[in-house]
Order: structure tokens, then sequence, then C-alpha cells
């Protein structure tokens, strides 16, 4: 049985039930938590920071979130073996890809990465140390940045990581911090707290993850009270209740659905080049099983090229079908599966009506592009399940994705060539914020604007004191 | 009058419904199977985009010799192409599909060009299911009069019940889209007083809305003895979403009206017959009562299909559902949804209309993004 949960001050009878899943060889749990006990656990969190995490150098939390990420990269390690065990019965994902999500989250909470995240959005992380000039070199005056006490963040969805990139960013701030994991992906942010626990006791006393059900509206209420900022993932009703309820005052990050696709211009269809394209455009849309906020639903291609987009599909075809043993797809709700089949079925029957449209489906329903030559905006019912499209010349792109503004994410790009500043201007203004190409589409780096925004700057209070002029 | 093609066919089917779907009216294996491929070569003749369909799959009445192996067309094909067999501008009737949640998408279209074969089906079903006892309620419809909603397979559905089956006191109880609470309750209220019973027909958000609304005034009925329901559809969003078993307890409580006596109807657009909860029929006839599983007439068969492949699944196994039809004869028989359910042998129990409802992961799903654009300003 896999403890799910990390409850420093939880304590002997605050736990009468459990919420138990058996999945195949995998049991998991986590309490069934009553307000008082949530109330007694945040108590501790926040004690605990005021002993340690109040008081660390920001270096020293950087080493301590490196020395427990390398434990969790590591596949010899316990934790990390325990992880692999769990992820794939729990959120569908098969085994290679949970290892694949693992090594490249991992990453993302290693010192190197750590560090150019801080100097990213502070300019120099000493701001959080103590007063010191800031990025705002020449200014009159020295800054300091002080995290939220007590962050409550909310997670969605069954992405392993996000959670524990959430909690790494929260500790930097130096936040005393309560993670609500779904029962989707309850896993890893609980290891990686016992991963800092075994490095960094002092640091992990100020954190808690457990799990309860979306919208249990007595323990949100407990956590609302006592948190100074919220981080909330999730669907637009969850966002709009959570705000709704959270005290005045209280930063508010959101994070809500995102839709992301690609573009391929015609320097990347040559004979020569547009295989390695189709390849890097699989990659994208296999990661995740296509259910990160970055993976393309869409991808664009442009005309003119030696290889047409019908072409073009038909190699992404053939890549996603290579991909099947290196990255196989996960197991899927039979609702899901049934999305696909009526999907494929509509784009079929377009076809034969006389519809520019052609599918090429994977054994069951591996996967799925669908060449479809009408450019309007299209939504994949994902599970790799990719609409290929036309467009005379890439910058039409833009009128075909601006309706969307609020949800664009991620635009991967290849094959723009010269015309890659005025893409990235004209997909920015029409409300993306992230452009990249189709290899680093699902692993944003560290530092990234995470949907626009700096996710430490946006949790950070300034303290500005000014000097007085020089002689 | 000149005979058109499959109308000796349709006669047959017609004669067949009109003998009902009541005990003894059984259809043997080989016998449906023997119409359902018979209505297959048909349609493969006539609808020519589901005869491209079934020449790309070299599933043609020359190779299939089994009713389990006729191509299905799924339910979004509905919305893509006229799948008639004949010309769709004869059609007599077009039902169009609601697309309540995907405000975006095209609406399904149903060409029906003789409705005779759809009401001596409808009314076959219902009878069997809502009315196994034989009785003759008053039909008080919460559904829209097909007057107001004239392509609504449901409404033209409730239109042809109270036509033919409505005694006096039957009538519609919703107008311009808001249900006449006060109609209703004087409806209700004579019913009590005079000892007889009444059926009400709904769909499922419409009972909701009106059951809390009788919760807030404090308002309860106590119908007489025999008096029953007939739900139907999901909540679509268009009010809170009702456990089953609340809805059940609801309907017994507000309304005095047993478990054994809520009938819900599973139907579709896509679908001229439609199946209904085994529950009243089996008390009737001592049936098993338990499971509370979804039963047809015996012209519709329902076969659980595996997710990944959608190869038929033996009996006991939980998929996604396939429906053949022979009420379809003007369209395609065989009909594969989305939805999930588990065969339990003398029928299925239907696990609920639900694609993709809990989105995995934090890309957007389509029903998300389309419902937020539609209540976001452009």
């Amino acid at each position: 049985m896999i403890d799910c949960f990390w409850l420093p001050g939880l304590q002997e009878g605050d736990v009468t039930t459990w919420e138990t899943r058996e999945l195949g060889d995998v049991g998991i749990r986590w309490p069934v938590l009553r307000p008082e006990a949530l109330r007694r656990v945040l108590a501790a969190i926040a004690d605990a920071r005021q002993g340690e995490l109040a008081r660390a150098p920001v270096a020293d939390i950087v080493a301590a979130i490196d020395a427990a990420a390398a434990r969790l990269a590591d596949p010899a390690d316990p934790l990390r073996a325990t992880a692999e065990a769990a992820l794939p019965p729990v959120t569908g994902y098969s085994p290679p890809m949970v290892r694949l999500v693992l090594d490249r989250m991992a990453a993302d909470w290693r010192a190197p990465a750590l560090e150019r995240l801080l100097r990213a959005e502070l300019g120099d992380p000493a701001v959080l140390d103590g007063f010191a000039p800031g990025s705002g070199a020449g200014a009159r005056r020295l800054v300091r940045a002080t995290g939220p006490q007590l962050a409550f963040h909310v997670f969605a969805g069954n992405v392993p990581g996000v959670a524990v990139t959430s909690i790494v960013r929260s500790l930097l701030l130096r936040s005393a911090t309560l993670g609500k994991t779904t029962s989707g992906e309850p896993v890893l942010a609980p290891l990686f707290a016992r991963a800092l626990d075994s490095v960094a006791p002092g640091i992990a006393a100020a954190l808690a993850v457990t799990c309860w059900p979306g919208g249990t509206v007595v323990l949100e209420d407990v956590a609302l009270a006592a948190a100074d900022a919220v981080v909330v993932y999730g669907g637009q009703e969850p966002l709009r209740q959570l705000g709704a309820r959270a005290r005045p005052g209280t930063r508010f990050l959101d994070h809500g659905p995102r839709y992301s696709f690609g573009v391929v211009g015609r320097e990347a269809l040559g004979r020569g080049s547009a295989s390695a394209v189709a390849e890097a455009v699989a990659r994208a849309v296999a990661t995740f099983d296509q259910q990160g906020c970055v993976s393309p639903h869409v991808v664009y291609a442009e005309e003119g090229g030696e290889i047409d987009p019908p072409a073009f599909a038909g190699l992404v075809a053939g890549a996603l079908a290579a991909l099947e043993d290196e990255l196989p797809r996960g197991r899927i709700s039979g609702g899901d599966a049934a999305a696909i089949h009526q999907a494929r079925g509509s784009a079929e029957f377009r076809a034969i009506a006389g519809a520019a449209v052609q599918v090429h489906a994977g054994p069951g329903t591996s996967f799925t592009v669908a060449y479809d030559a009408d450019p309007a905006f299209a939504i994949s019912c994902l599970n790799r399940f990719l609409w290929v499209k036309p467009v005379p010349e890439l910058l039409q792109v833009v009128r075909h994705v601006s309706p969307y503004r609020a949800f664009l994410q991620t635009v991967a790009v290849a094959g723009a060539g010269e015309r890659l500043q005025a893409l990235a201007s004209a997909l920015g203004a029409a409300g993306a914020t992230r452009i990249t190409t189709f290899a680093a589409a699902p692993w944003p780096p560290a530092e990234w604007h995470h949907d626009g925004r700096g996710p430490l700057v946006e949790l950070l209070r300034w303290t500005d004191l000014e000097a007085p002029p020089p002689d | 009058m000149a005979l058109r093609p499959g109308d000796e066919l349709r006669q047959e089917l017609i004669a067949l419904f009109a003998a009902g779907a009541g005990p003894g009216a059984e259809l043997t294996e080989e016998r449906f199977g023997a119409l359902a491929l018979r209505v297959f070569e048909h349609q493969f003749a006539l609808n020519r985009p589901y005869g491209a369909y079934c020449r790309k799959r070299a599933l043609t009445p020359a190779t299939v010799d089994d009713w389990r192996r006729i191509p299905a067309v799924p339910t979004a094909a509905f919305k893509e192409v006229a799948l008639v067999a004949g010309d769709a501008s004869a059609a007599r009737v077009v039902f169009r599909t609601s697309g309540t949640t995907r405000g975006m998408e095209r609406r399904g279209a149903h060409h029906l060009l003789d409705p005779a074969l759809y009401h001596a089906s409808l009314l076959a079903a219902f009878e069997a299911c809502v009315l196994p006892d034989g009785a003759r309620p008053a039909l008080l419809s919460l559904i829209p009069s097909p007057a107001e909603v004239p392509d609504s397979s449901l409404s033209h559905m409730a239109g042809v019940l109270l036509e033919r089956l409505g005694i006096a006191g039957s009538g519609w109880f919703s107008r311009a889209g808001s249900l006449d609470h006060a109609g209703l309750a004087t409806a209700l209220r004579r019913h009590e007083r005079e000892g007889t019973p009444a059926c009400l027909l709904g769909t499922s958000f419409a009972f909701v809305h009106w059951l809390d609304a009788l919760q807030a005034q404090g308002e309860r009925f106590a119908l007489p003895p025999g008096s029953r329901l007939m739900d139907t559809g999901g909540y679509k969003g268009r009010s809170r979403d009702v456990d089953p078993g609340e809805m059940r307890r609801a309907y017994a409580e507000r309304l005095g009206i047993p478990a054994s006596h809520q009938v819900n109807e599973y139907g579709m657009t896509e679908l001229l017959s439609q199946y209904y909860d085994a529950a009243l029929r089996d008390l009737v006839l001592d049936g098993p009562g338990e499971p509370r599983r979804k039963i047809g007439p015996p012209w519709l068969r329902a076969l659980v299909t595996d997710p990944e492949t959608l190869e038929p699944l033996p009996e006991g196994a939980t998929g996604i559902l396939r429906h053949v039809d022979l009420a379809n004869l003007d369209s395609v028989l065989a009909v594969q949804t989305e939805d999930l359910g588990t065969d339990v042998g003398d029928g299925f129990l239907l696990l609920g209309r639900a694609p993709g409802a809990t989105p995995r992961g934090c890309s957007i799903a389509a029903d998300l993004l389309l419902g937020a654009l539609r209540d976001s300003p452009p």
C-alpha cells in the first residue's frame, strides 16, 4: 500500500477512514481528512516554516530540492522505483512514458534549472535573502522579495510532475505549502515530499500534500482561510468557485485548461527535411498521450513545399506508428476510446461526402492523424488524435486561432525560416504565450512564463528600500 | 401505385411491429438476423454514403452473413452526411439532434421517408415497457409538443403517444420553453381527487427543475396507484446533475410514484426504436426485477463492443454500445454510439453518456473549450 499523502502534524486518531484504490498489483491510499485535522496540519506547516524554511538562505533551499529531485531522477532509488511502479496503473500512462516524464520533469527540479528560474525571474536571487539591487541595477533603491506565508495549491489532471513543479516554486519562495492532488495522479507529490524529508526534514516539515475530491467545500474553506496565496490548476468552474471564496487580498494564480497547436512552414517540408519534422511532431503528440496543455491538437502545414500537407499527414502517421514500441499509448477509458471512434467516423464520412479528408488510423485507437483541407480551427479528442490542416501561407494561421486567444498557449513551429519573428509577433498578439520547436514543446524550461506569467514573480511581494541620493 | 424499393420489406416490418413487443412477441435469432441482413442489403443498395463506407471495409451483402458484422455508422456521421436509403429530398420527416452541449457543432439529421414504421415501433415498445399491465392512464407531457419543436424526435414521439394512447385529461404542460407549473398542479390534484392514475412524460432535466420547484414550495402529490412516469436523457448541463438514486427517491417522495413505476427511456435521434427500464415490465410479468437494465422491442438489439476494436464482446462484458434497429429502414440500421454499457443477457446496464467526461490532463477538452467560448464575450 502506497501512502499518497504527506501530512506533518497529523495525529494518531485524526484518521478513522481511508480512501483506498486497488489497481492491479498496486494499492494506494490517503486519509479522509476532517476539517479540524486539516487545521492542525496547516498550523504545523506554518510553525515549521518559522523554524527553518523562513530562515534558510535560498541557496540552501535550492540544494535541498536538488537533492530530493536527484532521488526521483535515480532509477536505482526506491522512491523512484515506487513512482515507476505506481504511476502506470494510477494514471494510465505506459511505463516507458512514465520513465520519460520522470526523467524530464526531475531535471527541472535540479539545481541548474532552479538557478536559471531564479535568475530569469528575479535577476539576482539574493533579493530573496535580503535587500539587494535586484534586476533594477542603476535604480536608486534596494529591493527584497517576500513570498507568501502559506500557499494552497490545487492540482488537476493526471500529468505527473506538474504538481511537484508547482510545489518547488512555492518552496523557493519560502512558503509553507499545502498541495491538493487529484485521484488521477496522487502519487508523485507525496513521494517528492518523502524525498525532501530524507535530505532536509526541516524544509519538508513545512510541506503538506494529500488528496480529496475536488469541490469538498469544508476542506477547501479551511485551506483558503489559512492561505495568503492560492495556485489553482483546473477547469473554469473550479477556478471561479475557489476565486470567489478566497480571502480578500489573497494572491490568486490560476492555470485553466489551455490549447496548443503546431505550425510547419514550407522550409521544413522538403523531401530531405520533412521526415525529421514529422518525427518531432509525432513525439510532441505522443508525449503525455497529448493530454498536456503543451500538446498540439492540430498542426497547420504550409502549402507549396516539396511535401504537400496531405503527404505530411501521412509522414506524421508513420512516425506515430514507429513510436508505438518506444513510447506506447497508455490505457484510456471506454468513453475516450468512443470519442476517437466517433471522430474518425465523422472524418471518414466527410471524405465520403467529397471533402478533402484522409484518415490515417493506427491499430485499435492507438493513434489517428486526420488530414482535413478545411483550415478552420479544430479541437482534438486527444489521446494521440492529431488534425493536420493546410494553410497557403504561414501567417494565415493567425486568423484561424485568434478567436481562441484566451486559451492559447504553446505554438510549436518548424520551417518558418526568416519569417519566425513576424510569425511569433502575430501569434503573440493572437494570445499565444510560448513559441518553440516541436522537440521542445512538451518540455517547457523551468524558467518559462507559464501561461504568460512569471510563476515566482506573480506570488511575490516586493519591499523597496529607497537609498538616499548619492552626493 | 408502383412499389418503391423496400416497400415489401417495409410492410413486413410494420406488420411485425404492429403485433406488439409484449410477451410472446420474441423474435428468434434466425428471424432477426434474416430481417437485418435484408435491411442491410436494401440500405447498401440505396444509401450511397453508407454503401461507400461498407465497400471500403469490404463488408457488403455478398460478404456479410451475420447481423453482428453489419457495418455500424458512428452517431457523429449523422452530422456530416444525409444517411438516407433513397432520396433525401423525399423525406417526410427530418429529425435533428439537439447539440446542446456543443454549441458550435453541426446538428445531426435523421431522414424518415415514411414515419409509419417509426410510429409502429415506438407505440409497441412504449406499451410493452411503460404500459405492460394494459393500463391506459392519462399522458401528461413535460416534453414540448411537436407543434413547438417539429424537428425533435422526442417531441414527435410524445405527439404520437398522446394522439394514439392519450385518453381524456392527457395534455401538454410545457409551453414556449417553460413548464406550466400551475396547469400541472391542477391536473395532478384532479388525479388525486378522482383516484385515476396519471403517466408523466419528460426529460430528466425538466423533471429535476420541476422537482426542485416543488421542494422549494413544499408541495407534494400522492398520485393514485398505477401512476407512472417516463423520463429520458441526460442532464446535458441544463440542470444540476442528479444521482439516479436521488432522482428515484424524489419521484417517490414528491409525486408518490414508486421506483417500480419510474421507467427511464434510452433513445436517440439516430434510432427510431427505444429502450426502456425493465422495472415495470418485470413487476407485471414476474421478471427478475434486478438489475435495473434496459430492454427494447425484439427488432432492436444492442451489442456491447470492445472499446479498442469495436468487435462485439461476449455476454457480461462492458464496452461501447452498438444498436441494430430494424425500424431504421430508411437510414442505417447499425449505429455505433458513444455510450458505455454492460451486457447482462436479457438487456444491458447503461453506464452513461459521458465521453471523456473527466478531463485527465491539462489540455482543454472540446466540450470545455466550446462551452467556455459560448459563455465568454467574443
